[in-house]
């Protein structure tokens, strides 16, 4: 029989597995893969267009040049790269479990639930986007003739974990709401459209919206502060607050989720 | 060990009339139903017993099985799976047990069994050389050799089900729940399947829990029952037993030189069928050696063959006299 404590690093295995899996599901329709991809950069380019029409008449708009702007858009691009990479993919495949009632292969089995849903499917045509972003971002920073220093680079790349932390927590909330209500594709539509703000600096927005995109769903958080952070203007409390927000998103998700759970081994048949 | 004392779930239904008044009220007053799907069950199953689980649709069963496996928290009553809480799902609990469902799939479905495999490997930790020997051996013993590399969806059902089997097993659990695991297959696959459990229970000592309208698996698996109806048992012993108290008949069926009179045998036993010389009689269990004595001296007999009634006819009186009950009371 199995041992029943798990060995060392057991969580670093079934992710590795769980990736392997993915992959070798994705990777059974290489034609997918490469149509996806071409698509990824056709998506890259309609999002520069308004920039462009907006630059072509102004210098800056709100305090942001157009290279800085590039910025945004870049790390926008970034973590739309792992939205429609990783987290949509799973967050749909968690959802069609619980329509089936698959979900209690996964209830049965001797790891954390949480994590077997959430890596259960990826799409790497999306690498794409992550290789775009990159050149986006290199193309900004030689316009605006700037190297970021070491400290802002770690700025920018803990700015940018935090902002996939509350990207994957607002997922996780709209699974364990797929538990009660079990049609919510349209919330993760509602989300899609949502997050396509995320590519304008969070300044532009104004009134309630700010309020909104800052403390209700964090756009801000999520691309303008790491591009703050690689141009050197974020300040300090900013990069704290946008750190504990990350954190009390997460664990309000890991309470939603085991809420979920509780509730899903009571009600279900 | 299996101890189960006093079990209960009650689920909380919304119900509504039909029509669209009626689902414009259900917005604002939703009226709620208690559903007993388990009432107060109890039974004991020792280590490397194979106990049939019984009833009609609807009776509680496949609810039960999700209680033992810790997918549902029961609403009160006290349940124990080889020493651990169902519902707590420790991680050395999940080890232990497997749940098949014949009318759901674990397997990837569009990659061959071999990748769900290979992540339960990963899920379950199982070292290398135990999974290559375990793997090994459930694909000598249930021919998954051609299988295994073909995507799922490529699989017909009965192969599909021997390879949910098998990724159910990689990690050589102690306690199998099988929910109907041989629906829809053919009468072959089912007898492969039958086989596998069996050779399974007996090779690990594994305790085996088993749902199934098909009672050629209960028949073929099953020295004990446990019948279940409306959430209450009504039979908890060993299958001939059961056959015993509700069909007290043996069926004699005889195969005749040539065709003889009805009134022939009605003196015998009550027939059952008959056709030109082909004759089923029904006799009480206490005059089959009378009864047969009498058939060999008096009729033109070629071929005689004494049989239990069969299960299904057991069960369905079995039903009626449990309902026939609850009407009276």
């Amino acid at each position: 029989m199995a041992s029943a404590r798990a060995s060392p690093g057991h969580g670093l295995r079934v992710l590795r597995a769980l990736a392997r899996t993915s992959l070798a599901l994705t990777l059974q329709y290489r034609l997918e893969v490469l149509g996806e991809g071409l698509l990824s950069m056709l998506w890259l380019a309609t999002a520069l267009v308004p920039v462009w029409v907006v630059f072509g008449k102004r210098g800056a708009v709100e305090g942001w040049s157009y290279p800085e702007m590039l910025l945004v858009i870049a790390w926008f691009t970034l973590l739309k790269a792992f939205l429609e990479g990783t987290i949509n993919p799973s967050l749909l495949a968690v959802i069609a479990h619980v329509r089936q009632g698959t979900l209690d292969f996964v209830l049965l089995k001797p790891a954390d639930a949480q994590l077997l849903v959430s890596f259960s499917k990826v799409e790497p045509s999306k690498l794409v986007d992550v290789f775009s972003a990159f050149a986006l971002a290199g193309f900004a920073l030689h316009r605006l003739h700037r190297v970021p220093s070491p400290l802002d680079l770690a700025a920018a790349l803990l700015l940018f974990l935090a902002a996939l932390a509350v990207l994957y927590s607002i997922a996780i909330i709209v699974i364990s709401i797929a538990f009660v209500a079990v049609r919510v594709d349209n919330l993760i539509f509602l989300f899609g459209s949502i997050f396509d703000l995320a590519r304008w600096p969070s300044t532009i927005f104004r009134g309630t919206l700010a309020v909104i995109f800052t403390y209700v769903l964090p756009l801000a958080l999520m691309t303008t502060y790491p591009a703050l952070a690689l141009l050197g203007r974020l300040r300090l409390p900013t990069a704290l607050g946008a750190l504990a927000g990350a954190l009390v998103f997460t664990l309000v998700s890991r309470a939603a989720w085991m809420a979920s759970l509780r509730r899903y081994t009571s009600a279900s048949s | 060990m299996i101890a189960v004392d006093q079990l209960r779930k009650i689920y909380r239904v919304h119900k509504r009339q039909p029509g669209l008044a009626a689902a414009l009220r259900s917005l604002i007053h939703r009226p709620t139903e208690d559903v007993r799907a388990v009432d107060g069950i109890s039974f004991h199953i020792n280590d490397g017993e194979r106990v049939g689980f019984l009833g009609p649709n609807g009776a509680g069963k496949t609810t039960t099985l999700k209680m033992l496996s810790g997918l549902l928290y029961p609403t009160s009553g006290t349940l124990e799976v080889d020493g651990f809480l169902p519902q707590k799902r420790e991680r050395a609990f999940l080890q232990r047990i497997t749940l098949v469902m014949g009318q759901k799939q674990q397997l990837l479905w569009d990659l061959p069994p071999s990748e769900t495999f290979l992540l339960n490997r990963a899920l379950y930790d199982v070292p290398e050389k135990e999974f290559r020997e375990t793997l090994a051996e459930l694909t000598k013993l249930l021919e998954l050799e051609a299988l295994v590399g073909k995507p799922t969806r490529q699989l017909s059902l009965g192969e599909r089900m021997k390879c949910e089997l098998a990724a159910a097993l990689l990690h050589r659990p102690r306690v199998l729940f099988l929910d109907e695991p041989t629906i829809g297959l053919d009468v072959a696959m089912q007898a492969t399947v039958r086989d596998f459990v069996r050779a399974y229970n007996e090779r690990f000592n594994a305790t085996v829990l088993l749902t199934s309208h098909d009672m050629d698996d209960v028949a073929a698996l099953c020295p004990r029952v446990i019948v279940i109806d409306h959430g209450s048992l009504i039979w908890d012993g060993p299958l001939d037993d059961l056959v015993k108290k509700v069909k007290p008949h043996k069926q004699l069926r005889l195969r005749l030189a040539r065709p003889v009179d009805a009134a022939d045998l009605a003196d015998l036993g009550r027939v059952v069928e008959q056709s030109a010389t082909s004759v089923v009689l029904q006799v009480a269990q206490a005059e089959l050696q009378a009864v047969v004595a009498k058939v060999l001296s008096s009729l033109p007999l070629v071929d005689l063959s004494v049989e239990d009634p069969p299960l299904e006819d057991v069960m369905r009186d079995l039903f009626a006299g449990a309902a026939a009950g609850r009407d009276a009371s």
